[in-house]
This record gives C-alpha cells, structure tokens and sequence, in this order.
C-alpha cells in the first residue's frame, strides 16, 4: 500500500507537471484578439472608445437594447435586403447565432431604412431567427457612422468595440470563429465595476 | 479622396473635422479609406463654432461643408464654402494650396 502510495504521489505530480506544461502551452499559442483580426482584415479601435447605445424594435415586434446586452459578446451586423453582399452573411450569422448563443454570443441584425414588412420577409425567406431590428430612420445606421453595407462590429463581454467590418467576410471559416471563441472565453466584467462604469 | 498625394506633395497636411463622435468617425474613414485624420468637435463643437461653421439647417448640430486653407504662420488664406448635398471640387483649393507653396 504505501509503495502504491509513494508510487501514485510521483504519478500525481508527473500529472501536475504534464498539466503546468499543457498549460504554458496553451498560452503560448493562445493568439491574441489583435492577432486574430488580421486573417479577416478586420479594423481594431483604440483603447477608451464605447460603440453608441442603441434600442429600437425587432421585425417581431420585441424592444431591444445594446445596454440589455451587457456581458454578451455582440456581433452587430448593418444590412439591408436589397444589398446583395448582405445577402450571403445573414446564413453564417444564423449558424453562429445557433451555434454560440447559449455560450454568450448575441447576433443582432440591424435594417438600414425598411419597413418590418420586407425585413420579416427577408427573414422567413433566409431563415432567420436572430433578432433584426428596424431602422426606418436611419438613427442607429448614423450613430455608427454607417455609409455601406454590410457594416459589422464584434462588441465584446466588457462593451469594448473590438472590430469593425466594412464590406463583407466569411463569419463561418476558422479565423472568424476563433475569433469569437477567444472572446466568448473573455471574462464578463464585474456588476459593481460595470455600474460604477455607467 | 482623389488628390490627397497633390496636397500631400505641396506639404499641407488635410484635416477633416465634424460633430460626429470618434467611433463614428472611425466607421466613416475605414469606409471611405481616407488617408487622413477625422477630428471630433462633439460634444461642445468649440471648433465649428469657432469657425462659425455650425449649420443652421441641422439645429446647429453638425458643421457645414466648409473649406479653409491655413498657412505656415497659422493665418487663413482661403476659404470655401460647399453644399452638404455636392462633393466640392478640391481643384480651387489645390490651385490656392500651390500658389501659397511657391509664396512660402
């Protein structure tokens, strides 16, 4: 019993080094959120910038609110239905929506200037299910400085902007979900630091 | 924007600012690709003001589309004034930009 013993407490600790070393290196290859924007050509923001609030009412008729999204990573997508790049993200968008949603990831499409006649159309017509809220004045498209479509932004858990999409991208390949996935595994920021920050 | 290298070889360094906020800004220049920096005036517009740029069109919250030309010594030696709903041609500015090089 006691050679078993000495004998476990060396496979203990062999376990323990084999971990630490795991473990250094998992962080050496972690890449960085800086890192991951380049492969998607995507525009990092300097440190200190907050994206606009924004609220407005979804194609089903729900409220919704970016303050409502707080500790959530947002992929804030700009669009419109006769926008023809649109048209190929909205099915990547879907599957990450589906895919990482239960983890933390909120997708909210936001229509540039149409009525909810076209965007629930549009919707059923891609099978849509994330949240698209209307714009039929252009309010939020403003705020965010939009002049093309599609626009995107990835907001992370703190509401840190973290990237900035002008023009299309391949939300579905292997840069963009390690993108995602690396701030998904960010921790969400503290209720008190959160309050105090507001 | 078009003529951004002829300005840039005649040393004048282009500035664009307006009411808008940084993020914004940002969204603006990475669509447009500008090579130059947006400044932001918001939220007191002390600048546009300054320049008696505000434009009455929109409550006095944005600026208007003008142009000014600045020397060496800091004086203002051009000025245009372009509509919201036209790109102003930059060839007048450019002209007056090249005479004041050769003055300099």
């Amino acid at each position: 019993m006691q050679m078993f013993g000495k004998a476990r407490s060396k496979m203990v600790a062999c376990g323990i080094v084999s971990l630490l070393a795991a473990l250094n290196a998992s962080a050496v290859e972690q890449p960085t959120v800086t890192e991951l924007l380049k492969p998607l050509n995507l525009s990092g923001y300097a440190s200190g910038m907050r994206p606009p609030e924004f609220s407005g009412q979804t194609s089903d008729g729900k409220m919704l609110s970016l303050t409502g999204l707080r500790e959530k990573v947002v992929v804030v997508n700009f669009w419109a239905s006769w926008c023809l790049e649109c048209r190929p993200e909205m099915p990547m968008f879907e599957r990450l929506h589906r895919e990482f949603g239960a983890q933390g990831l909120s997708v909210i499409g936001i229509n540039a200037r149409e009525g909810a006649a076209a965007v629930r159309l549009y919707a059923k017509e891609l099978g849509l299910t994330f949240p698209l809220i209307l714009d039929p004045r252009g309010t939020i498209n403003t705020a965010y400085g939009v002049i093309g479509l599609p626009t995107t932004f990835l907001i992370g858990r703190d509401g840190r902007p973290v990237a900035l999409a002008v023009g299309p991208r391949e939300w579905n390949g292997k840069p963009a979900r390690a993108l995602i996935q690396v701030l998904l595994a960010e921790p969400a920021p503290l209720k008190e630091t959160r309050s105090m920050a507001r | 924007m078009a003529d951004y290298s002829k300005f840039d070889a005649l040393n004048v360094q282009i500035l664009g600012i307006s009411s808008n906020i940084p993020f914004s800004q940002k969204t603006f220049a990475d669509s447009l690709k500008l090579p130059y920096p947006l400044l932001s005036d918001a939220p007191d517009l002390k600048v546009i003001r300054s320049y008696g740029g505000l434009n009455p069109q929109w409550d006095m919250t944005t600026a208007q589309r003008w142009f000014f030309l600045i020397d060496l010594q800091g004086i203002i030696r051009g000025q245009w004034r372009g509509s919201t709903s036209e790109v102003f041609p930059s060839e007048p500015i450019l002209k007056a930009a090249r005479e004041l090089s050769k003055k300099q």
